[in-house]
């Protein structure tokens, strides 16, 4: 019936070998309530997954390609960039991962567990790359790329293969359950520090901010039109020590103007804690500057 | 005609409360004893669960969660719905129905929110924003932020023109569902 030498045959025969050769690669984490979420066999004994959709546990069983089941410790996790980190109780034969190229237009392939040891798969295009990005949670991510594909929730957290099989990263619903990947760079970027320390260090001043539009009359002095009124303060925060107190409206921290937030979080990355920043803010009509120096952001 | 459209008879629902204090459980009792629903314990029979988000636990029984749940459930709403909404989604779910909040949308993994700095509000419109909301005229907004009852009606009206609203109804609708009120933590 097939014939070798026709087109959309040995188009589906290549999609098929992408499949399989990732297969054994791609695990299901165990929920409650017999669901599951997808990970990525990293190497022999790490898996990532999509931090926003595991449940705040320690331990989980996992269902590797074949459905033997191996039992999981979470090591590391890090919500500014969804990425999980989770250590196998016994290592398995892994292959290595090549990294991909996200090209707009191009294919790509989704792949997810189902819960018994078997793949599933998706298929569409780049629908969008765009640099790096910051997330809401604050981490940094190397290149937004977005997909027309339409991700099952248990398949998040699996590998997305561009049409040469690299892989172009760990699939993660965004807004309005739009699929993105997040970059297998960013992947090994924060995984070694995951695996060593458990989280993502990161700065902060300790404090509750609300954008705010700098009053028109402080609009010349200020330099700005808008800038971060302060709501709260954590108790000896950096903020707090500072002299900071609640009203104040922060204009920039280290030079980086509050008007866009992308400036203020790159500037309170890992490397700015113990870093001794000026905060230049607004108090009753006058433009003043205390100085501060940054402590780590404490975990949740 | 087919039973379905036969007005729903008016029988009384048993609800089992699943809240995170003793406190809350209490409010929301209230809640559905006013509304005329039967309050049963935990492990007593009931027709529907109604529970806070971190309390949710796995039932076969409709259930209406408060909060954010890490599964699906028949009903999701805000933390803070009311006692309407809390009224209306149990008996949704009561008949089979899924119910859900537009502004307990499904999050995802989302992109920093760059605040859009065209038409935020100034601390002084904050203040007078807030209490429009609180259902003050603009002589108490005056007496209470002592300034006069012109600069009162001058932050009035910058706050419509930054909302783009017309009244005062407007304005409270369109604050509870904005950028205005978002924080940040740092």
């Amino acid at each position: 019936m097939s014939d070798p030498s026709d087109l959309l045959t040995r188009f589906s025969i290549a999609l098929t070998k992408r499949v399989t050769a990732v297969k054994t690669a791609v695990v299901a984490i165990r929920l409650p309530a017999g669901r599951h979420l997808t990970g990525m066999l990293l190497r022999a004994d790490v898996i990532v997954t999509s931090d926003q959709s595991l449940p705040k546990r320690d331990e989980f069983e996992v269902v590797m390609a074949g459905g033997s089941t191996v039992s999981a410790k979470v090591v590391g996790r890090d919500p500014g960039t969804n990425i999980a980190a989770v250590k196998l109780s016994q290592p398995v034969s892994s292959g290595s991962i090549i990294p991909g190229e996200a090209q707009v237009g191009a294919l790509a392939l989704a792949i997810g567990a189902d819960a018994n040891g078997g793949a599933r798969a998706r298929m569409g295009v780049v629908n969008a790359v765009e640099p790096e990005w910051y997330s809401s949670h604050g981490g940094r991510i190397d290149q937004r790329i977005v997909l027309d594909i339409n991700l099952g929730q248990s398949e998040e957290g699996g590998p997305i293969l561009d049409a040469a099989g690299g892989v172009l990263g760990m699939s993660t619903l965004g807004p309005r359950r739009q699929a993105i990947v997040i970059p297998t760079a960013t992947i090994e970027r924060v995984v070694p520090s995951l695996l060593r320390d458990g989280r993502i260090a990161r700065g902060w001043l300790g404090a509750t901010l609300r954008p705010v539009a700098v009053p028109e009359a402080l609009g010349d002095a200020a330099g700005q039109s808008s800038g971060l009124m302060v709501m709260s303060l954590t108790d000896d925060g950096p903020a707090a020590t500072a002299g900071i107190v609640a009203g104040d409206i922060i204009l920039s921290v280290d030079g980086a103007s509050t008007r866009r937030m992308r400036n203020i979080t790159a500037r309170l990355g890992a490397d700015s804690i113990g870093r001794k920043v000026d905060l230049r803010f607004i108090r009753s009509g006058t433009v003043t500057s205390r100085q501060t120096t940054i402590t780590e952001r404490p975990s949740p | 005609m087919s039973a379905a459209l036969k007005p729903t008879p008016s029988i009384q629902l048993r609800v089992a409360i699943h809240a995170t204090t003793p406190p809350r459980r209490m409010a929301l009792s209230k809640i559905l004893a006013d509304a005329g629903y039967i309050v049963v314990d935990a492990q007593d029979a009931a027709d529907l669960v109604l529970a806070d988000g971190d309390c949710a636990q796995i039932e076969d029984t409709p259930t209406v969660v408060l909060g954010s749940v890490d599964r699906p459930v028949s009903g999701s709403l805000l933390p803070g719905a009311d006692a309407h909404q809390i009224d209306a989604a149990l008996r949704a779910v009561a008949a089979g129905l899924i119910v859900r909040s537009p502004a307990a949308k499904e999050a995802g993994f989302d992109q920093l929110d760059e605040s859009d700095v065209q038409g935020l509000l100034t601390p002084r419109e904050l203040e007078v924003l807030g209490a429009i909301m609180g259902g003050f005229t603009n002589k108490a907004i005056a007496r209470h932020l002592d300034i006069s009852l012109h600069t009162v009606k001058f932050h009035v009206e910058s706050v419509f023109r930054k909302l783009c609203v017309r009244s005062r109804a407007e304005a409270v609708a369109r604050a509870l569902d904005s950028k205005h009120f978002r924080t940040i933590k740092l």
